[in-house]
């Protein structure tokens, strides 16, 4: 097969969250004519293809909406969706090489259970379309790599408790940046503990500390991990330009990061520099994940770009060391952390719908067995559009036993019978069917 | 009256046509080494007495760009290009350039000067016609105007533009349509001062005017600003000369069956479907709008090849039927030996399917099927790619971009017997207008002269751009879209006056506003309007079918 590129670009021109919102009409416009300017969609090496509609189920292989989701998001949303989705088929059926999902709105903001907006996203494109290559194509290992300086926490959410997804996120440090979280520490459920990598970078973290921490850490992880799939989050929201954040990396950085990275899917997440960075981004996570030559890809305007302080080479000279630690000895700890907590663990989550100013409150449980277990979440929300609600979910992961199932459902009922949810759901993950108890 | 003229692989064919009646019609050999004498020659035959001095208009369609850029009969040409950041574009473009430094970006600001000192170490090989491209000129095309000057200065006496020849985004199409414009420059303009001197020969003053790739016109001396539209024409007046004959209602597919290929087109709405792509010359994309076709090597004269149980039809010609005094069976001869068609001897084309082997109808059924299929398959792929054709808004996707064909039309000598095969095959009512066997002249004479031109205003930055027409001009008063529309229109009339083209309605072919914001809040918006004056023909023809 040929060095080729499947570039789903999908601009969304008529969606918008609100006039003026950072995810607006306009956000992929100057990337749209830099793209069509450069003649990038001539190129044989690039082959452009159009988004489908992601069906519902697809959709609910990663989430449960409450009240549901097809009642929060828009049509636009099954569009980007389905752009990965689109992306990840050319992968598979190997009509391309690589694909990359230059799709709008984005999602890894987005939790496994939605009562809104938060952080831009409504559903998480990325874990929708792990669960579709799962489900489709029984992909088991995969690595995503997180690039948006913002941290994944929708993403973390969901592949919290899986150890076939290994989830890496650098960001800006969440003590300077929304959504705050991010820390080493969050590294996994016992049964998936290490395969959740949190790196918090320090404001301004430019080029240079940006593939110090590429080469000295990441690259080693995903050696060892050996994933049958990378895909690559590609916010670009590091640029040294970007109005929400602080960071220093450039178009050049971030290209030369998908060379070495060289992921199999990429698809669009944050970034709002949309006249500086963008279309220079953009062009060059392109032009690397097609095998061309992106040399030549350098912002005309690097008046806003300031050198990187030496603390940030050392924050990642620590984290490569710290967090190489966690991951290298993620096993031995897994085993002695499910020991501890014997075949239950419990976590409890506040969560910031900042968009609608929805406050939700959840119980996570994961009930433990040697085919992987299940996991329940009680979750309460106030403030959603629905006024105050609050749901009793069951998740039933695709390598459940009968008997986990069959656990899972009488959890639910007795749930039900209890009477204190407004609704008792059951996810199904590997067909995206919700049933309501 | 309107005279067409088509010079075709095969055949030049002329008409003239009167009152909406093709009173006068013939067909002559082409002669490859000589066009012009082709095209004379075709002339002369319908030229009638008294006829000159009628013609209201001389519309032509030759092959003579196409085969200068086929054959590599190219003229030299300096090529420089200001590429600014981005893609490497080394082997994008058919000669090596000299690059300028110097950069505009995507909004139309120019963020680096073009060097004019970097010409110095070219000048010995600056030579009489130049073409000159910079990425972004569209936004602004003030750059490749400097160059333009300081060409002019090392003495170059043409410099074809990018921005000039297309206001489209697509730095590297524009740069291949400015390098092929200046490299058949010569060749076209010489061919059109001989083509004046043998009007003027015969007395005739009508304005002529040439076809281009887009199935439009222009006036001879619009053209010589932009000879690379006047590629790839005989495609472009097929599909005209369907428009004149037939202009299917309903949404349909044409196809022109020739003695060695099928050109096939979509229609909607009665006209045909343009590409989404700019023509590909030598391997190189250029701004060169066509339709969206397909060219397959299957036609009334095909060779038949046996290929295990069933046959390969085409792509090589065989020659003339069997049933007409060929030598060996046709796809033609199993047409007449399948009932599709009856013409020529039928005994003759009987035998000539029997030399196969078997029982010459269900032979001649399988061979049928065999070009069925292989037409189907292209149609098939002809669909799927305008289903999927990028589409950037929500509304689009959920809308799709189908096209559902509800009918065949057919054309050309070969069209009888295959299209009515594949009517049956597709489950589609067919068409066969009459006088099909001279669409591609009728298709010239009738094509209306089109002008097409884009509009950009920005009002953070307080202008707003004609690329084609080069300058940017600060922003009336009160500007709206509204206002955009008027200024985009008159210009486009205004120009329209300038080639002496008769006036039309302009349309507006697309649109799109953006509100743009900076720091939080609203600051203004940006608006592209492409308007251009209505395509397609001047009338419809009918015409009696002749035997040629």
């Amino acid at each position: 097969m040929k060095d080729t590129l499947g570039l789903v670009f999908f601009p969304a021109f008529d969606w918008m969250i609100s006039p003026g919102h950072p995810e607006r009409q306009e956000r992929l416009l100057y990337t749209r004519d830099q793209l069509l300017e450069e003649g990038l969609f001539d190129c044989e090496e690039i082959k452009e293809c159009r988004p489908r509609i992601a069906q519902i189920n697809d959709l609910q292989r990663a989430h449960i909406g409450v009240p549901a989701v097809d009642k929060l998001i828009t049509p636009a949303h099954l569009v980007s969706a389905g752009g990965c989705l689109t992306a990840a088929d050319a992968v598979m059926k190997k009509e391309v090489k690589r694909a990359f999902a230059l799709v709008r709105p984005p999602g890894h903001h987005a939790m496994r259970v939605v009562h809104g907006i938060r952080g831009f996203c409504i559903v998480n494109i990325e874990a929708i379309m792990v669960e579709y290559l799962r489900s489709k194509y029984q992909v088991r290992k995969i690595a995503v790599v997180d690039t948006d300086v913002h941290h994944g926490d929708g993403s973390q959410d969901i592949f919290y408790h899986d150890p076939d997804t290994l989830y890496i996120s650098f960001h800006q440090d969440g003590r300077t940046l929304y959504p705050g979280t991010g820390f080493p520490d969050e590294a996994g459920s016992p049964a998936a503990w290490g395969t959740n990598i949190n790196l918090p970078l320090l404001p301004r973290t430019g080029d240079a500390g940006l593939h110090q921490l590429y080469d000295g850490l990441i690259s080693h992880i995903l050696e060892d991990f050996r994933p049958e799939l990378i895909i690559n989050s590609a916010g670009q929201d590091n640029h040294f330009s970007d109005p929400l954040a602080s960071m220093s990396i450039t178009a050049q950085g971030y290209a030369r990061l998908a060379d070495k990275l060289k992921a199999d899917i990429a698809v669009l997440e944050g970034g709002y520099s949309i006249e500086n960075a963008l279309p220079y981004v953009n062009t060059g996570i392109i032009l690397a994940m097609a095998g061309m030559d992106y040399s030549k890809v350098v912002e005309p305007d690097l008046s806003g770009l300031y050198g990187q302080d030496p603390r940030c080479s050392k924050r990642v000279e620590e984290l490569i060391g710290q967090v190489g630690e966690i991951y290298f000895n993620r096993t031995k700890v897994s085993r002695q952390l499910l020991e501890k907590y014997g075949g239950i663990w419990q976590r409890r989550k506040s969560i910031y719908y900042d968009e609608e100013g929805i406050r939700e409150q959840q119980v996570e449980t994961v009930r433990y067995c040697s085919c992987g277990g299940y996991f329940t979440i009680q979750t309460e929300a106030a403030g959603t559009r629905f006024g105050n609600q609050n749901a009793f979910i069951a998740c039933v992961p695709r390598n459940a036993c009968a008997a986990c199932r069959q656990k899972a459902h009488d959890e639910a009922l007795a749930e039900k019978k209890r009477g204190r949810w407004q609704y008792v759901l059951v996810q199904n993950i590997v067909d995206g069917f919700i049933e309501t108890i | 009256m309107l005279l067409g003229i088509d010079v075709g692989g095969t055949f030049t064919d002329a008409v003239i046509i009167k009152d909406e009646m093709v009173i006068e019609q013939a067909k002559v050999a082409t002669d490859h080494k000589n066009v012009l004498k082709s095209i004379i020659e075709a002339l002369d035959r319908v030229l009638f007495k008294g006829a000159a001095g009628d013609l209201e208009r001389v519309a032509i369609s030759s092959t003579i760009v196409t085969n200068a850029l086929t054959e590599n009969k190219l003229e030299p040409v300096f090529l420089a290009v200001i590429t600014g950041p981005g893609m490497n574009v080394e082997d994008k473009f058919p000669v090596k350039p000299c690059y300028l430094s110097g950069c505009v970006d995507h909004r139309g600001k120019i963020t680096a000067s073009v060097k004019l000192e970097e010409l110095q170490e070219w000048k010995d090989t600056i030579g009489n016609v130049c073409a000159v491209s910079g990425k972004f000129a569209v936004r602004d095309p003030e750059q490749e105007y400097k160059v333009e000057r300081e060409l002019k200065s090392y003495g170059s006496s043409k410099v074809f533009l990018g921005s000039e020849l297309s206001g489209e985004l697509n730095f590297i199409r524009r740069t291949n349509s400015a390098y092929f414009a200046a490299a058949v420059y010569k060749i076209f303009s010489d061919f059109c001062q001989k083509v004046k001197q043998a009007l003027a020969d015969r007395y005739i003053n009508a304005p002529v005017y040439i076809l281009k790739a887009d199935g439009g016109t222009l006036p001879l001396e619009a053209a010589l600003e932009q000879p690379v539209e006047a590629v790839f024409t005989g495609p472009a007046a097929s599909v005209l000369g369907i428009e004149a004959l037939a202009a299917p209602g309903v949404n349909s597919i044409s196809l022109d069956v020739g003695g060695t290929t099928t050109d096939i087109a979509f229609w909607e709405g009665g006209l045909p479907l343009m590409a989404k792509k700019g023509a590909v010359i030598n391997g190189y994309s250029t701004a060169v709008h066509s339709f969206h076709m397909r060219s397959i090597g299957i036609g009334g004269d095909s060779k038949i090849t046996k290929d295990g149980d069933g046959y390969r039809v085409g792509p090589k010609r065989e020659g003339p039927a069997a049933a007409v005094g060929g030598s060996a069976p046709t796809l033609s001869d199993a047409f007449i030996v399948g009932g599709y068609v009856e013409f020529g001897d039928k005994n003759k084309a009987l035998d000539a399917i029997a030399t196969l082997g078997g029982n010459p109808e269900t032979e001649a059924e399988k061979i049928v099927q065999a070009a069925v299929s292989k037409i189907t398959a292209t149609i098939e792929e002809m669909l799927i790619t305008w289903a999927k054709q990028p589409v950037y808004t929500v509304n689009d996707v959920i809308r799709g971009t189908e096209f559902v064909p509800k009918q065949l039309t057919g054309v050309g000598g070969g069209s009888m017997g295959l299209v009515n095969a594949l009517g049956v095959a597709m489950g589609l009512p067919v068409e066969i207008p009459m006088g099909a066997m001279v669409a591609n002249a009728i298709g010239a004479a009738v094509a209306r002269p089109t002008l097409s031109a884009e509009l950009r205003a920005d009002t953070t930055e307080g202008y707003y751009l004609i690329p084609e027409s080069g300058k940017r001009q600060p922003l009336p008063k009160k500007f709206n879209e509204v206002m955009a529309r008027n200024l985009l229109s008159e210009w486009l009339k205004g120009q329209a006056e300038k080639w002496k083209i008769p006036q039309e309605e302009t349309e507006l072919i697309s649109r799109e506003h953006f509100r743009t914001v900076h720091g939080y809040y609203d600051i203004g918006d940006i608006y592209s309007l492409r308007m251009q004056l209505k395509p397609g023909i001047l009338h419809k023809v009918s015409c009696g079918e002749v035997k040629i």
